[in-house]
């Protein structure tokens, strides 16, 4: 395999991603309305409860909200790849002089590292807010969202080239965006969730999302001690982006033969 | 103005609609993930309020705009694939075409909203038939006015990122700064850190207004919620304003294009 080809593949990705501009502006704001309107006024309304945890729900939402932003941009590899079988860019792609596993596994990493890129300069500013208190657990933390991201980018390029129509793939987008984010601690801890609904936290339990927030909570010292046990959390994660980028590699792999993405 | 020339443009909108079924589908399911997941757990978490019955009558809202919104996408997308000039050839004046439209985006709104609503009567309680008639109202007006909103937006953008940012703009403001997610009360907060613009901008907001009219009729009157008619005054004054802006916009700038 020609690391030379496959860092062209994932150049072009990151390209394309800087032509959405409105998109990342959006979602920019996106972030600070956030954290700024929701973070604040919401964090008023649970201080009684947080106060007894010894944690401020503002820090804790603000490292959830990086998550979510980090998760919905890695998404969005899928939406590329539709547009491209849409446009027949497709065709265009197997012509050029890379393997076809070349050219996904490139996919795989340029979906997950501009999400990285695009975060990059939120997570500066989530940084300044909550502090580190430990920089080899900060080191920890990122690097399990470097393998977050790539295991979100594998996952929409599977959900993406296992649909047939753009249509139906922003549905199902939506509808797990909607079960995975609530179903996880990006946005209230699992205690909480465990005194709600005990299948809630239960789900909560194997989500990619509850162990990458609370890793970063870790890592930034938020909370000094999770739910979950570290190593299991970059474990869980691990399995995640091998089990995503895996199947995702042979999935795309196998759909870009014979035209059968039309 | 010919009112069968306006129903004909409504049923074409309402038929569109259906065509989005699959759409409909992932909102009403992320609308329900939002109360039966979010808000239960918020509820364990804040003591002021019961978060659950508070959110309920502001998720009407959520679904009320989000479908009301549809119509904008649609019409962006016919300005971009150029079919306005189909609909400017139909046998009916500028305006009626322009009032079927922002009429069919709140019809579509209100028919969307209407499992949810249920779902809050059926949770909370049922209204008697002069507060339902209100409530219905109120809404609707609601309903026209995002609509109002929407195809504004969708006839002064060019492109459907301009018009997704658009939207997503805002969303924000209106959703963030009102209390269809926390209490008027909460957002006071705002001002002690200097946004004191926002917190006025949440007490007149038309979102405020909707969701906290239902809440008067359908929760504890314990909880503080008392029916005001400044509050219908003020979602009619907004959906007069952007049913009026919007159909003058869409019978100008598609002209234009």
């Amino acid at each position: 395999m020609g690391l030379r080809k496959l860092l062209l593949v994932v150049e072009r990705d990151l390209r394309m991603f800087i032509q959405y501009k409105f998109m990342l502006v959006m979602r920019g704001i996106w972030f600070v309305a956030q954290v700024a309107l929701f973070g604040l006024v919401v964090n008023k309304m649970v201080q009684s409860t947080t106060e007894a945890l010894n944690i401020s729900y503002f820090q804790y939402y603000v490292a959830g909200v990086t998550i979510i932003t980090l998760y919905s941009t890695a998404m969005f590899i899928g939406y590329d790849i539709f547009e491209e079988a849409e446009h027949g860019v497709f065709e265009y792609l197997l012509t050029l002089p890379v393997s076809r596993r070349e050219l996904v596994l490139g996919r795989s990493i340029g979906g997950g590292l501009r999400s990285f890129v695009y975060v990059g300069p939120l997570l500066v500013i989530v940084l300044l807010i909550l502090g580190v208190s430990n920089p080899l657990y900060l080191l920890v933390a990122l690097a399990s969202l470097f393998l977050f991201a790539f295991g979100v980018a594998g996952m929409s390029i599977t959900l993406a080239v296992a649909m047939k129509s753009g249509d139906k793939y922003d549905i199902l987008v939506g509808v797990l965006d909607a079960l995975i984010v609530r179903l996880s601690t990006t946005m209230y801890p699992i205690v909480y969730m465990q005194k709600a609904m005990p299948a809630y936290a239960t789900l909560a339990g194997f989500n990619p999302l509850t162990y990458a927030s609370d890793l970063f909570r870790w890592g930034t010292g938020v909370e000094g001690i999770i739910p979950i046990n570290p190593l299991m959390g970059v474990l869980g994660l691990f399995v995640f982006f091998f089990a995503f980028t895996f199947v995702g590699v042979v999935f795309y792999e196998r759909r870009l033969e014979g035209g059968s993405w039309q | 103005m010919n009112v069968k020339a306006i129903l004909h443009v409504i049923e074409y909108d309402f038929r569109n609609f259906f065509r989005y079924r699959w759409f409909i589908a992932g909102l009403i399911a992320m609308n329900l993930a939002d109360l039966f997941i979010s808000a239960i757990v918020f509820t364990q978490m804040t003591s002021i309020i019961n978060y659950f019955e508070f959110f309920a009558p502001g998720l009407a809202v959520v679904g009320l705009f989000a479908s009301a919104f549809m119509i904008g996408r649609e019409i962006n997308m016919e300005v971009r694939r150029e079919i306005h000039h189909y609909m400017l050839s139909l046998p009916m004046t500028r305006t009626e075409l322009a009032v079927g439209r922002v009429l069919a985006g709140g019809l579509r709104g209100m028919l969307y909203m209407s499992p949810l609503l249920i779902t809050n009567f059926i949770v909370l309680r049922f209204p008697t038939l002069p507060q339902l008639l209100l409530i219905l109202l109120t809404l609707l007006l609601l309903a026209i006015g995002i609509s109002g909103v929407s195809i504004t937006i969708a006839v002064s953008t060019t492109s459907f990122e301009k018009f997704v940012t658009a939207r997503g703009v805002v969303y924000y403001m209106l959703f963030f700064c009102s209390s269809v997610f926390y209490p008027l009360s909460v957002i006071q907060v705002l001002a002690q850190k200097g946004l004191s613009p926002l917190v006025t901008f949440a007490q007149i907001n038309p979102l405020t207004n909707g969701s906290d009219m239902i809440r008067s009729f359908l929760l504890d009157p314990a909880m503080g919620y008392v029916f005001s008619p400044l509050m219908l005054v003020n979602v009619a004054v907004f959906s007069v304003i952007f049913a009026l802006v919007a159909t003058f916009a869409y019978a100008k700038i598609l002209q234009r294009h």
